[in-house]
Parts: structure tokens; C-alpha cells; sequence
């Protein structure tokens, strides 16, 4: 599929999407008065690079913040601090205006097709909604755009006038990917795209994701918890635990060399569909559960649960380092798994 | 011996404002005394209303069981009463959900829960029961047992929950524990966690379960035996070496080569099963899997298959063609 | 063996349900259900009656008045005693019953309609923005409006004690200037202090000219504002303030408020319908608060913001739209309750000025012969309401069942 993936840096040197110690806090209120008496820290400083033609997969559990990071990137959540730079623009400082029309540059499909459609419009109207906001076209000119753009996503055109609930979950996310093509954007955000689907649907939609990235050139965040999944879709991915990324490298590396404790564990827990490997795997099954990020642990996220933790982790937070070419990782005793 | 459960042409219908809903036709097998079955399918296979309906836990109006036998210790639990049925729910046939914030009761204690279940099938008092809870809760795994007796389901983790739920499960020592998605909800870590916790149980206890999920990766740690449900029947069955490596019909080797798996090679492709799922309201005459199957004939769409020996095993498969397809699969 | 192709496969790739638009799926559902199509039966006949009655029966109630036939029992046939058919009856002032009742209609009609529309657009409305400015952002536009709105409803109050209206414009101006500069000393104690002294000085000077005292607590009030301006104030601010009127509104007693309105406006139906307009209110703001918070979660919003939809779009687009449902069904009850409320206040002698027939009205004037047995001024007025009032609450319980999302799959 991708094997050349990470040398698509060939035409652009510079990155599409830059992200710089983004963090982005929640309050926590509470009292009579619902003053602040903290915060969730959903995304605790996160950096990394999005290169064109690119997918880059973004996993974690519960609580790691990924898809807080997703919606942050597209400006949906107002970050609390941090830089991101689209296309060499740095997004946080941009005005309401300016924003809105940098939108049609990046667009995101969501997690839950039932959800994610308004189930009183129309399919052509929900297709359509970007192009009303964004451009003027007549109206056969929409009404043929958008039957191209069902086409595209492998549904019937004369679809057009039909309602979400009459079409199955895979179907509605093909609505949705229509949807997020319509402005022909640069980067599209999946955040979870297929969770809520069928196993046997999931590979449809990813195929046609794939397709479509080939054809139109497409760049990727490829959100989920399914490790399978985004290992068979990415270039390179981003581990994250508790608001924070522990490890960013190539996808080979991540599984054959990973660094991380962390992605370790991680790696060792997801099921593989294979009775012999099943039983002969090396499992690390980590001890206790996920912190909540109202209260994360001092030091190192991951210290409480960590296998190789030592008195360091729990009192020095480890810095996010890039220990051997394109493989950043988060732990003070990277070096030891080298 | 005699098989712990054996099912016999159990059917179940619901009867909506849209038509009537096939939920479960003609399923037939039997469990062994100690095994892990594992029932696999996508949504509306029937995997969950056939587990409900062995316990008549279906909600009548608007399903129905239809038909078919469920004989478990000489009786045949279809037959039974509500009252006699609830002797054999908890105690000697436990259940436990894919969601334990709504399975447990959040007003009340894990432990008054627990306690509860205790004192309705046997003959402990309250102070004994409270005593059994506490090890209940050591043998799942919770620290600190005695303690978190008092506490709320909400004052629980996921997984903690999902513990609680196993124990009230286990409380009674049922011979049968039927597992209904209960690593789905989960994060990846903590599913193993559990994992791990049921197989050590089950070796220590000994019960036979039943755990029913969409996973292929889950199952294939867990299970000794599966069966491939479609669209209200079972598919094919089998140990779980034949169904993953001699896999015979062509849904189960389409499901399995549509996963992405963690050691594939790099550029590996998915191939995906087109179509869509059956209308459980309008199944076809022929086979269910017939619309989506690339080796479908006339005879498929015309004529269900029945249930088919592999190898005179006890690999069984519902599909016309399975012979042709496996020696098409072996040229590959 | 014949292979099909996957391309084959594809077009049996279909739509899984037919095509059915959900108000028709909607409307369906509530025909199957008899009480609702009695309910639905009952109000047609109620208003069809009432429409008819006022634009082609006509009636005027000044010049009815007959005191021979005072307190006729029903009637059929003309007889001799009684030379006119009165199926109702006549009440105290000869008047027939079944005329008033019938016109009386059109007056509950009235009233339904016009104090569930005050309370419907007043209370939907806070309803509305309410829950929306909760979960959204507000823009920098809308910011300003909010913060002129706040400092001129806070300045009426010092207009008021001043007699100086230019008082809640200055208020307004200063939240104004608050708005447009939200960096300015942010979060600093400077900021809270600049505006309090502003505010001070902006209420107390130009009150200088009505008297000392005056400007001292019109001094006093602006600084508290001011430093109320100088806060960061957002949609979370106006939802709770709003929604903090609402709980006073409904901590008086429905009825007994109504009463006080109408005592403060004065006689008459028109008065009424604004009392229990004004009364009903607090019922649709958190109604619509509640279904807009329901619906703001969903994420078909958020990919709406995503592709840069504006909030009057997605306001209009895909919030109301989606919260109609129960609204439908609180409006039809609440109209039940109106002209309940209305009879209500009719019986008080409230309300309708006589001798404007309405139900309640009727009951009033004549309840006070039934020990004399003129059982018919009675029985025929409160069956009117009863009925009515049954109707629209058995249409509004078909509906709240054929609108419910929970039945369809």
C-alpha cells in the first residue's frame, strides 16, 4: 500500500500541518458560585508534523486526549495555548473571518454516522452545506456536484433526496466522507471513523478512505483505538497517553522497534485474529487503571502503571525527544530499549 | 458424556409494526461441561437474542420463542415457568452484559448487589453473604475487597465494574457463564486484563462459558470451540485451530480477511465483504450470505444449505459450494 | 460455477428502508392511535364551531337580553311558555345558553391561541438562545450585543429611580466599550476598578440635576454595575440570569399570578390572554432550553461548525428543526391550560367584561342558581371546557407518542 509513505516529502519540504506545545484545558467547576477549581488537561503539550500526501494515525485509550487534539487542530475548541501552522498561516491567531474560510481547507469526519447527519435534512442538503456556506454555484450545478460526489463515495446518486435513517451505518459514513469532500479540502480529520461499525463494513470504508487519498491526494489524521486498523492505514503514528504523546515514529518502527513501555504494553494487548500466535505471545498486562486527566500522576504519566518505573518517574516528567531519526519518544530510559 | 446445554432448533421472531424479524433460525448445538465457546457475528446476526432467549429473558411482546429445545440438566429450560426459570438464572446459568454501568443498579451497593444475589439462591446468611462477597471481590481481582463493598457502581472504573459484574456473576458458582460482549466497552489494556482474569477463573472453577462478541482477535485467545453466526443461524462451527486456518465458508474467510492484523506485512490489503448485512424482516428463500458471496450460484439463492461435515469432524458448515471454494483456496 | 463480480454486487447495494418522509411516518402513527383520533375530532369540532359561529352567526351580546325567558330549562319545540328552541337553556338574563356556548368558543379560541403564542415566541425564544449560547462561542459581534443588552437593562433600573432614560443608554454604552475591549486589564483587579469608577460617574452625573441624594445612589448602583460590565461575561451569564427569572416567574402560583397581572393591566379577555401568556413562559424556556441541549451535543452540529456554518445557519438549519417535536406537544397541552386558565379567571369575574360570552364567565354568573335547580347554566358551559380541554390533551398525547423518536428505529 504505502510503502514508499515516508518519503512523500518530495514535492514540499515544509509540512502541511505544524503543531507546537498545544494544550487544551477544560475547567472543572464546582462550588455554589461554579467557580474553577481545575482542569482537565484533555491535551497537555503536544507537537508534531503533518506532511502532504501523509497519513498520520493517532491512537490511545480512553482519556488520551486524541480526539480532543483533532478537534483543537480544526479550531473547534479554542486552544489554551500553543501554535498550530496550516499551510505556513498560524491558525491560533487568526480572526472569526479569516477562520471560517481557511475551513474549507480542512475538514473532519466524525465517529458516529447516526449522530453525525441531521436527520431532518436531506442527504443532497447535508452534502450541500458546505457549498452554500462557502462557494455560489446554480443550482443544477450544485445538484451535479453533489450526485459526483456520491458517486465518488460508491453510493447511488439519485440518492439525493433521501433521509439518513434510510441508510445503514456504513452508508451514513459514506455520506459523511462525501460531506467532507465537497470543498476539496487539504487535510481531512477522521476521528474515529469506523468504531461504530460492522467488522465486516470497516474494511469498505477504509478501502474506500485509501482510494480516495490516492486519487484526490489527500492528508490524513487517522484517529482511533483500534491498533490494527490504524497500523494498516498510517505512514507514521503518534501514541498518546493522558494528554501527551509518549511515542511519534514510522509505523515499522512502532511495531518492530517501539521504545515506549507504554506502546509496548499497548502493542502486546490488542488481540490478534490467530489462535497459535494468541497463546505464544508475549504479554505485558499492565497493572491497575487509566488515570483520570482531572488528576493526572506527578512526574511521568505513565509512572503509576509502568512496568520498568523507577523513583526518577515519579517526580521528573520526561521530555518529548527525538532519540533516533523521525522517532520522537517520551521516557527517560528510551535509550535501554534501543 | 452428556453435554452440559444442548439447543435444539431454537427460533425466535419479534413481531414489529414492520413485519416479523428472524432473530434466531433453527441454531442447534451443544456445549461440553467446562468449555469456552465463543459465538462470533456482526449486528443482528443473532448471537445476543439466541443467549437471551435460552434464558427466556426475551421481552414478550414483541419477540416470541417460537420454537425449538433447550435441554440443560434434564429439563428442557423453554418449558419451565418464570418461577422455576428464575432457580435457574444466577444459580446455575449466570449472564453478565457489555455494559456494567447499566447492568449494575447505580442506587445501590456493589456489594449489597452481590449480597442480594447470594441470598436469593442459597441459604447464607446476610453476615456470611457480605463475608462470601468480600472473596468474590479478592478473586476478581479488586484490591482492597472488604472496603469497596460499600462503595457505588459509579465510585467504580470500567474495568473495575466489568470485575464486579464477573463476580456477581461467579457468585453462585454457575455451571454456564454466558459472556455477552463484556470486553467491548473496554480499552485495549484493560481488556486484557480481563481476559487474562477469565481464563484464570475458568481453569480455577471450572465452569463452561459462553462468551458471545464481534472480536476475532478476542475469541481466538479465549475460545476452545467457535460458532460464525449470519443473519440468525450459525454459519459454520468449529475448534478453533479448523476455523482459523481451515476456514470453509466463504462469509468467515471474507470476515477474516477483511481484519487488518498487527503482523500483517506492510501493504497488505483488506478485502472487504461488499454489500450490506440481510433485512432480518425479509430474508431470501436461498442461502442469507448469497447477495455478497462472489461464489454464489442459482442453487444458493434458490435452497438454504443445511449444516454440512468437513472432513467427517466436527468442523461444520452451512454453504453449497464449500468443497470447490476450499480447493480454489488451496490453488491460491 | 459462475463467479459474480464485486461490481455486480455493488448494485444491490441499497437504500434498506423505503422512502417515507417522516412527517407522513409521524402522521400515520398518530391516526392508529383512537384516542388520539378522538382527541383530533374534538378539537376540529371545537374550532370548525367556533370560526364558523364568530364570522356567520352573529351575536351581540350588549343587545341580548330578555328577561321573560329567564332561567328556561332546554328546550326542543316551541311551546307556549317558551316561544323560541333552547337546547341549552337559558341563563339568568334570558339569554340563550347555547348561543353564548358556541360563541363562547371562539373567545377560549382567542385566548388559547394568543397566550400560548406570547408564551411560545417569548419563552421558546430565551429557551432557545439560552441553550445555544451555553455550548457555543459567542463572536465577538454577538459579544457586544450581549454586554449593551446587559448594561441597558441594568441602567432601567436607575432610569427609573432618576426619571432619566438617558441613564440606560450610558450603561449601555460603557458594556459596549467592556466588549470591544475584552484584553484590556484582563483579569486584573485595574480593570474591575476602572469600569466601577466609570459606571459610577456615568449614572451619578447626570442625576447631579435631580438632587444630591438621587446622584449618590445612582452613584452607588453604577459602580456595582460597573463592576459587573468589567466581568467576563458570556453565554453561561445570560443562560443562568435568564433561567434564574424563570424560577422566579414560576415560584408564584400559576393562577394567583395570572389574578395579579390581571388586577395591574386591568378587565378585559385581552388582558387576560397577556396574563397567562406572560404566566406560561417559564414552561417554554426550559422546555426548549432542555431540547436544545438534547440536540447541541449531537455532532452533526459540530461538523456544521466544521464547515463554517454561521450560528444564525445552524440556529435556523439544524437546531429548530430538531426541537420542534416537543414543542409541538407542550403547545397543544398548553393550550389545554389556557383555556383552562382563561375559564378560570372568567369564573372570578377577571377576564371577559361582561356580557362577552366566555365558559368560565358563565359558570360564574349562574352557579349560584343551581340550588334553585338550573342545572342547565351549569352543566352546558363546564362541559364546554371540559371537553376542549380533553381534546387537546388527548391530540397532545398522540402526538408526544407518534413524534416520539424512541418508536422509530
Amino acid at each position: 500500500m504505502n510503502d514508499e509513505s515516508t518519503h512523500l516529502m518530495d514535492d514540499e519540504s515544509t509540512p502541511l500541518v505544524e503543531v507546537y506545545n498545544l494544550k487544551k484545558y477544560f475547567p472543572v467547576t464546582g462550588g455554589f458560585f461554579r467557580r474553577k477549581i481545575g482542569d482537565v488537561k484533555a491535551v497537555d503539550d503536544v507537537s508534531f508534523q503533518l506532511f502532504r500526501g501523509e497519513t498520520l494515525g493517532l491512537v490511545g485509550e480512553t482519556g488520551c486526549g486524541k480526539t480532543t487534539v483533532g478537534r483543537t487542530l480544526l479550531r473547534l475548541y479554542k486552544p489554551t495555548s500553543g501554535q498550530i501552522i496550516f499551510d505556513g498561516e498560524d491558525l491560533t491567531a487568526l480572526g472569526e473571518e479569516e477562520l471560517r474560510k481557511k475551513r474549507s481547507r480542512m475538514q473532519m469526519i466524525f465517529q458516529d454516522p447516526y449522530a453525525s447527519l441531521n436527520p431532518r435534512m436531506t442527504v443532497g442538503n447535508i452534502i450541500g452545506a458546505p457549498l452554500d456556506v462557502h462557494r455560489s454555484m446554480s443550482s443544477k450545478e450544485r445538484h451535479d456536484y453533489i450526485q459526483g460526489l456520491l458517486d465518488i463515495v460508491g453510493l447511488n446518486p439519485d440518492f439525493v433526496n433521501r433521509y439518513p435513517h434510510e441508510f445503514s451505518g456504513g452508508q451514513r459514513q459514506r455520506i459523511g466522507i462525501a460531506r467532507a469532500l465537497a470543498l476539496e479540502p487539504d487535510l481531512v480529520v477522521c476521528d474515529e471513523p469506523i468504531s461504530s461499525l460492522d467488522v465486516s463494513i470497516q474494511a469498505q470504508v477504509v478501502n474506500l478512505l485509501e482510494e480516495l487519498q490516492k486519487q484526490i491526494g489527500l492528508t490524513y489524521i487517522f484517529i482511533a483505538h483500534d491498533l490494527s486498523m490504524v497500523r494498516h492505514i498510517s505512514d507514521r503514528i503518534a501514541v498518546m497517553y493522558l494528554g501527551k504523546i509518549v511515542e511519534l515514529a514510522d509505523r515499522d518502527d512502532i511495531y518492530l522497534h517501539s521504545l515506549h513501555p507504554y506502546t509496548q504494553a499497548l502493542m502486546s494487548a490488542v488481540p490478534i485474529p490467530d489462535p497459535d500466535l494468541a497463546n505464544k505471545r508475549n504479554r505485558i498486562i499492565l497493572e491497575g487503571d487509566i488515570p483520570s486527566p482531572k488528576n493526572p500522576p506527578k512526574g511521568c504519566n505513565f509512572s503509576t502503571r509502568c512496568p520498568i518505573a523507577q523513583d526518577r518517574c515519579f517526580s521528573e516528567e520526561p521530555e518529548f525527544r527525538e532519540i533516533k531519526k523521525d522517532h520522537w519518544v517520551a521516557c527517560h530510559f528510551a535509550e535501554d530499549s534501543l | 458424556m452428556a453435554p452440559l446445554i444442548e439447543i435444539k432448533n431454537l427460533n425466535t421472531r419479534f413481531f414489529t409494526a414492520d413485519g416479523v424479524v428472524k432473530a434466531v433460525n433453527d441454531v442447534s448445538y451443544s456445549m461440553e461441561s467446562g468449555e469456552i465457546l465463543g459465538v462470533v457475528g456482526e449486528s443482528g446476526c443473532g448471537k445476543s437474542v439466541h443467549a437471551l432467549s435460552m434464558m427466556q429473558l426475551i421481552p414478550d411482546p414483541p419477540g416470541k420463542i417460537t420454537g425449538g429445545e433447550v435441554w440443560f440438566e434434564g429439563h428442557d429450560l423453554l418449558e419451565l415457568d418464570e418461577r422455576e426459570m428464575r432457580k435457574v438464572r444466577g444459580r446455575d446459568i449466570a449472564m453478565i452484559f457489555q455494559d456494567p454501568m447499566s447492568s449494575l443498579n447505580p442506587v445501590f451497593t456493589v456489594g449489597h448487589q452481590i449480597v442480594e444475589a447470594l441470598r436469593i439462591h442459597t441459604d447464607l446468611t446476610k453476615k456470611e453473604a457480605r463475608e462470601r462477597a468480600g472473596e468474590l471481590l479478592t478473586l476478581v481481582g479488586i484490591p482492597g475487597a472488604k472496603t469497596r463493598l460499600d462503595d457505588y457502581p459509579h465510585q467504580f472504573s470500567g474495568g473495575m465494574r466489568q470485575r464486579a459484574m464477573i463476580a456477581m456473576g461467579l457468585s453462585c458458582m454457575p455451571k454456564l457463564l454466558i459472556a455477552d460482549e463484556p470486553t467491548t466497552a473496554l480499552d485495549v489494556t484493560i481488556q486484557a486484563q480481563i481476559i487474562d482474569l477469565v481464563k484464570n477463573l475458568q481453569q480455577e472453577l471450572g465452569m463452561a462459558i459462553m462468551w458471545i462478541t464481534h472480536d476475532l482477535g478476542v475469541v481466538a485467545e479465549m475460545a476452545e470451540r467457535i460458532n460464525v453466526m449470519y443473519a440468525g443461524s450459525i454459519i459454520e462451527s468449529g475448534k478453533v485451530n479448523d476455523i482459523y486456518k481451515q476456514t470453509r465458508h466463504p462469509y468467515t474467510i471474507g470476515l477474516l480477511g477483511s481484519l487488518p492484523r498487527l503482523d500483517d506485512p506492510p501493504g497488505t490489503e483488506l478485502t472487504a465483504i461488499p454489500g450490506l448485512p440481510p433485512d432480518l424482516l425479509a430474508l431470501p428463500e436461498g442461502c442469507a450470505f448469497a447477495a455478497r458471496c462472489a461464489y454464489r450460484t442459482e442453487k444458493c439463492v434458490a435452497e438454504k444449505p443445511s449444516l454440512v461435515e468437513v472432513d467427517g469432524s466436527d468442523h461444520i458448515v452451512s454453504c453449497w459450494h464449500w468443497e470447490e471454494i476450499a480447493g480454489k483456496q488451496a490453488n491460491e | 460455477m459462475t463467479n459474480i463480480t464485486s461490481e455486480e454486487i455493488i448494485e444491490t447495494d441499497y437504500a434498506i428502508r423505503e422512502h417515507r418522509s417522516l412527517w407522513i411516518d409521524a402522521w400515520q402513527r398518530l391516526i392508529s392511535s383512537k384516542t388520539a383520533l378522538l382527541g383530533m375530532f374534538i378539537v376540529t369540532v371545537f374550532v370548525v364551531s367556533s370560526v364558523g359561529a364568530h364570522f356567520f352567526w352573529e351575536y351581540e351580546p350588549k343587545k341580548d337580553l330578555d328577561y321573560s325567558l329567564k332561567l328556561k330549562p332546554p328546550t326542543l319545540v316551541a311551546n307556549e311558555e317558551v316561544p323560541s328552541v333552547h337546547l341549552f337553556g337559558t341563563d339568568k338574563l334570558g339569554r340563550d345558553i347555547f348561543r353564548r356556548v358556541v360563541h363562547g368558543g371562539w373567545n377560549s379560541l382567542r385566548v388559547g391561541i394568543v397566550a400560548v403564542g406570547i408564551s411560545l415566541i417569548l419563552g421558546g425564544t430565551i429557551g432557545l438562545i439560552s441553550g445555544f449560547y451555553e455550548n457555543m462561542n459567542m463572536t465577538s459581534m454577538e459579544l457586544i450585543t450581549l454586554f449593551g443588552v446587559t448594561g441597558f437593562s441594568l441602567g432601567l433600573l436607575s432610569a427609573w429611580i432618576a426619571g432619566q432614560p438617558i441613564q440606560a443608554f450610558l450603561l449601555a454604552g460603557l458594556g459596549v466599550v467592556a466588549a470591544a475591549f475584552p484584553e484590556f486589564q484582563k483579569d486584573k483587579p485595574t480593570r474591575m476598578l476602572i469600569f466601577a469608577a466609570a459606571g459610577g460617574i456615568l449614572l451619578a452625573v447626570p442625576a447631579l440635576s435631580v438632587s444630591k441624594t438621587t446622584a449618590l445612589i445612582c452613584g452607588l448602583y453604577g459602580v456595582l454595575s460597573g463592576m459587573l460590565i468589567s466581568r467576563a461575561l458570556d453565554g453561561n451569564f445570560f443562560s443562568s440570569t435568564m433561567m434564574r427569572f424563570m424560577d422566579i416567574i414560576l415560584s408564584f402560583p400559576g393562577y394567583l399570578l395570572a389574578i395579579a397581572i390581571v388586577a395591574f393591566l386591568g378587565p378585559g379577555l385581552e388582558k387576560g390572554m397577556i396574563a397567562i401568556g406572560i404566566v406560561g413562559i417559564p414552561v417554554y424556556a426550559r422546555l426548549t432550553r432542555s431540547a436544545v441541549l438534547s440536540v447541541i451535543q449531537k455532532e452533526y452540529i459540530l461538523a456544521a461548525q466544521s464547515v463554517g456554518e454561521g450560528h444564525g445557519r445552524i440556529l435556523f438549519h439544524h437546531l429548530m428543526p430538531n426541537i420542534l417535536s416537543p414543542v409541538i406537544v407542550q403547545t397543544t397541552m398548553g393550550l389545554a391550560a389556557a383555556i383552562l386558565s382563561a375559564a378560570a379567571l372568567g369564573f372570578l369575574g377577571l377576564g371577559a367584561i361582561p356580557p362577552e360570552p366566555e365558559w368560565g364567565a358563565m359558570l360564574g354568573d349562574s352557579y349560584r342558581y343551581l340550588a334553585s335547580g338550573a342545572w342547565w347554566a351549569v352543566l352546558f358551559p363546564g362541559i364546554a371546557i371540559m371537553l376542549s380541554v380533553l381534546g387537546f390533551n388527548l391530540l397532545g398525547d398522540g402526538l408526544r407518542d407518534a413524534l416520539d423518536p424512541k418508536l422509530r428505529t
